[in-house]
This record gives C-alpha cells, structure tokens and sequence, in this order.
C-alpha cells in the first residue's frame, strides 16, 4: 500500500471507508489539534497534498478534518507552512460550536468531509 | 457572438388549472409541474408554495434559486448538456422570465443552506425577497444517498424553470437586450484603443456537494478555459453545491452575472470586453497551482489588459483567489479581484486565509460573520428546524420570542461575491 500520500484525519467515516486501501492516520483529536498535527508533520518535511480549509465548511462549526500528506518527508515548503498557519488562525474567528448538534448532523459533517478528501483521490493517484 | 435577451416581466403568481402567462401574470398547473418533478424516481413526493415581495414568509432550508427562460431563435437550448442537448450556446434570441424564480428548498446537508426572507430586516440581505418565487420543496425516498438527493432536487429545479420558461416562447417581450462580443482581431481592429478586459470566475468544485457543472461537465475536472459571456445566459454554467448560502452563487445568479452585465455596460465605451475565462476551485493543491498557471497563460495570450476575478465560497478558494491574482499580474495584467470577508462578528478579525500585495485592488462582498436577528415569520415553507444548525445559525438562534439570532452567511446571497447583492459602503 505504499501510495505515495498519507491522510491524516479524526474523522471515523475517513478511516472507515478508506482505510482498507489507502494509508490513513486516524486519531481521536479535535478540528484545531489535528490542524497542528498535520503543522507539525509539515515542519518535518512533509508536503502538504491538500488544502487544510476546504469545503467553505467554516472551522469550529465542522469537528472533523481530513488532509492529505505526502507519505514520507520531501523537504521544506515555505507557501505550505503559510497555508497551514492561516487555517489554525481562521480556527479563532468562528464561534465554537461543534459540540453543539444533533447526531445526524455529525453524521453530516462526517460525509461532507469524506466527500472533500475523496474529491482529491484522482488526483492523488495520477500524480504521487 | 450576438445574444438577444428578451424579457418577459411577472408581477405576480398564481395556481391555477392551466399553465399560461398572460398580462404579466404566471399561471401555474400545480399537477403539471409536480409530475415534472416526480419523473425522477429518487423523489417521493413534491409540494409547491408560492412567495411573494413583502409577505410575512421565510424559505428555508434554500438549495438553488433558478430564473425561467427559453431559447427561441439560435443554436441549442437551455442548461445545456444538463437538460437541453450539448450545443454551443450564447447566440441568437432567449426570453427570461423577469422578476421571478423557481427556488428549491429541502433539507440535504443539514447545515448548508439557506434562509430567503420575504419581508423584515433578513429580505434586504437577498435580492431573492424581490421576487414572486415557486418554491419546491422534494421529499426524497427513504434511504438515499445525499449526493444523489442533491442531484434529484437540482434537476427537478431546472426541469420545472424550463417548463415554465416554454410558456414564454410565443410571447413578445417587454424589452429586449442585445449582447454583443467580437473575435479576437475582429475586437482589436473595432476597438484600437480600449483595454482588453476578461472576466475570471472562479468556480466552485470542491466535490460531491460542492460542485459547478459548465455545459454538463464537472468543473473540477476541467482545466481553466474561456467561453463567450453571452453563453451564461443561456444557463451554460449551473449550481451544484450545498455551500454556504451568502457566498455561494445559485444558477440564478449564473444566469444573470452582475460582473458580465456590468462588463457588457462598458463594452465598447471605456473597456473592450473580450471574453469570459473560467477556472476551478479544487481540494488538491497541485490542481490549484495548475489551473491558475493556465488561466494566467491565457490572460497573457489574449493580450489582455485588465481582469475582474471573482470568487465562489470562503477559506480554501482565497488560495486559489490569491494564486490567480499573483499569476494574473505577474504577465502584466491589472487585475481587482471580488471575495467576501469572514472577519469575526465584531468585524475585527483578518478577513482572508490568503492575502498577497499584489491584491491591491479588492471589492468586498461584506463580512459574513456580521449578526443579524430575524423576526418571527407568519409562515415557513420547507421547515426551521435546520435554523440552529445552517452555518451562521447556532443553538441560540431560535429565541423565546420567536426570533432568530444568525450571521448574515445564513442568508442566501447576502455576501455575494459576483456582487449581486445589496451591502453597500455607500
């Protein structure tokens, strides 16, 4: 399974439905946590595959994200490190409120976000 | 290409026995339109609602707003490559229904859509509430799919518009409007010394739920490429997405693109409009670096002298916003680019995830995160209950009183960021 691109996510829908055929880094963390994750692994040299803000989905009102990594280390990447800094920054200026809805709407979100990554898959794959 | 735009203007709609327009009246054959919609399967069952300017009615949840209209001279047909046959369309002569629209309303992804009010302070932030609109709202069959209720509801929408749109064709307009562009030598010898200007739309195409589709085709799997402007006109691009209501662009917006018209306003005056060039808004970062490559290519080889770019959606597209513009200006080309701002609700917050000096010259579509308190309505079409959980809404947002607390990105078209909209610095 060695693809050339990793996801990293804590969203369980990701991990369910893509975790059979592709490498998926599931963890229990919260929007923002797994933002810094993902900070963290692209100060070690890790691209940055996909757009940490997608969907117009405004941070804090989605618990869950999904982004895509290169599968090992590939060097600095100055404009990734500017992207990733500005989405743990947009995470401030949204009222908090994931923990506020209803179950289908978790459910919701889920989708919406495994629709996202998945919308980046065929490029993924002819280009890595 | 040479595009007649007649207008054919409704002041009111009513429900009746036959389907007809006459004296500026649209009649409406309830079971005529609802078996339209019942023709797709994965729809149960359809109700219709008529909405008025100024009538104490909220719509919620909005998926699209669509304009009726019909092809009655020239190639093709309307929403082409989705319900008329793949043709080039943009000349020749379409009627449009002016003054209203088909909304469609129903509940698909539970937080992204939006709230049309037809009267109180909510209908000055869409221009929706200016219209006699036909709402439907669809039931989908149990256990579907979102994205496949997505795509039964927006093919309902634009099969019930273009049945109303027919009733039109042996009609004879109130007014008529004449577009005109030029081929490339064609414009420059017509026009020696205006700047060439070309209108960049981004679109979105994040995925499933998040998509534009251009004659049929996905957007996101389309390189940048350039069109006549006249062809939007003929519903050449249609809405796909459950984005964000403020700043996601409807196909009535499509059909009617402020930046075109506005363009089309000047053409031959001050500016030679030249053409319309449109590139997508992707997920993958190498798909966003491409494409604005490309449209940054083609802004150089059609010698070009000033673009407008303007935006579809928040956060991941203010990178491919700020890539086009910096790509754009880099071949020499000015460029004002169009976006709307999510500055936190006290308005203090940086307004972009991307920013860049090149963008020296930007036009707001206003603060999405701004708050607004919506009365209490007389009437509901489609249902509230999704009022707490729309972006902009929270769980405070239904009051005691019956109001609702939201930030104005609950409304559909509030922040537009073609412009078609009402906020105003002036």
């Amino acid at each position: 399974m060695n693809t050339g691109f990793m996801i990293i996510t804590n969203n369980p829908l990701v991990k369910e439905k893509l975790g059979e055929d592709y490498h998926v880094e599931y963890e229990e963390l919260s929007y923002e946590d797994t933002l810094k994750k993902v900070q963290k692994m692209i100060f070690q040299g890790y691209k940055l595959l996909t757009h940490p803000l997608s969907g117009s989905v405004k941070p804090n009102e989605t618990p869950y994200k999904s982004v895509m990594l290169s599968e090992s280390p590939e060097g600095l990447d100055a404009q990734a490190m500017q992207i990733i800094a500005s989405a743990i920054q947009a995470c401030g200026k949204f009222q908090f409120k994931s923990d506020l809805y209803k179950p289908q709407v978790y459910a919701d979100f889920q989708l919406v976000d495994y629709t996202l990554i998945s919308s980046a898959l065929p490029s993924a794959e002819s280009w890595r | 290409m040479k595009l007649e735009v007649g207008h054919i203007f409704i002041n009111d709609i009513q429900f009746a026995s036959e389907s007809k327009i006459e004296n500026g009246v649209l009649y409406v054959d309830e079971e005529a339109v609802k078996a339209i919609v019942l023709e797709d399967e994965k729809i149960k069952g359809v109700k219709f609602d008529i909405a008025k300017p100024g009538e104490s009615v909220r719509i919620t949840p909005v998926k699209d707003v669509i304009e009726p209209r019909v092809k009655v001279e020239g190639r093709g047909g309307v929403f082409p490559g989705v319900i008329a046959k793949v043709d080039t369309v943009g000349s020749g002569k379409t009627y449009a229904l002016k003054g209203m629209a088909v909304v469609t309303a129903g509940k698909i992804v539970g937080f992204q859509e939006g709230i049309i009010d037809m009267s109180g302070p909510g209908a000055e932030y869409t221009p929706f509430s200016k219209l006699n609109n036909l709402v439907v709202v669809c039931e989908p069959v149990d256990g579907i799919k979102q994205h496949e209720y997505e795509k039964a509801v927006r093919l309902a929408g634009f099969r019930v518009a273009v049945y109303l749109g027919e009733l039109a064709r042996e009609l004879t307009p109130d007014e008529t409007k004449t577009y005109e562009t030029y081929g490339i030598m064609e414009g420059k010898e017509k026009f020696p010394n205006l700047p060439r200007v070309a209108y960049v739309q981004m679109l979105q195409s994040q995925g499933l739920l998040h998509d534009t589709y251009v004659y049929g085709v996905d957007a996101k799997r389309t390189l940048s490429t350039i069109m006549n402007p006249t062809e939007v006109m003929d519903g050449a691009i249609v809405s796909g997405n459950c984005v964000s209501a403020c700043d996601k662009n409807p196909t009535y917006v499509h059909e009617n693109n402020p930046v075109v018209h506005d363009l089309f306003e000047e053409h031959g005056k001050t500016i030679n409009f030249v053409c319309q060039i449109l590139t997508n808004e992707n997920v993958y970062l190498a798909d966003k670096m491409r494409s604005s490559d490309w449209t940054a290519k083609m802004c150089r080889l059609l010698d070009l002298d000033a673009v407008i770019v303007s935006q579809e959606g928040f956060g991941n597209p203010d990178t491919d916003l700020i890539m086009n513009c910096k790509k754009i200006e880099a071949e020499g080309v000015k460029t004002v680019i169009i976006t709307d701002e999510y500055a936190g609700r006290d308005g203090k917050s940086q307004s972009l995830a991307d920013a860049d000096p090149a963008a020296d010259a930007v036009v707001t579509g206003g603060n999405a995160n701004q708050v607004i308190v919506l009365p209490k309505m007389d009437k509901v079409i489609g249902t509230e209950e999704f009022v707490t959980i729309i972006a902009g809404g929270n769980e405070h947002s239904h009051r005691e009183d019956g109001t609702i607390e939201v930030e104005i990105q609950a409304i559909t078209g509030a922040t537009n960021e073609t412009g078609f909209g009402y906020l105003s610095a002036r």
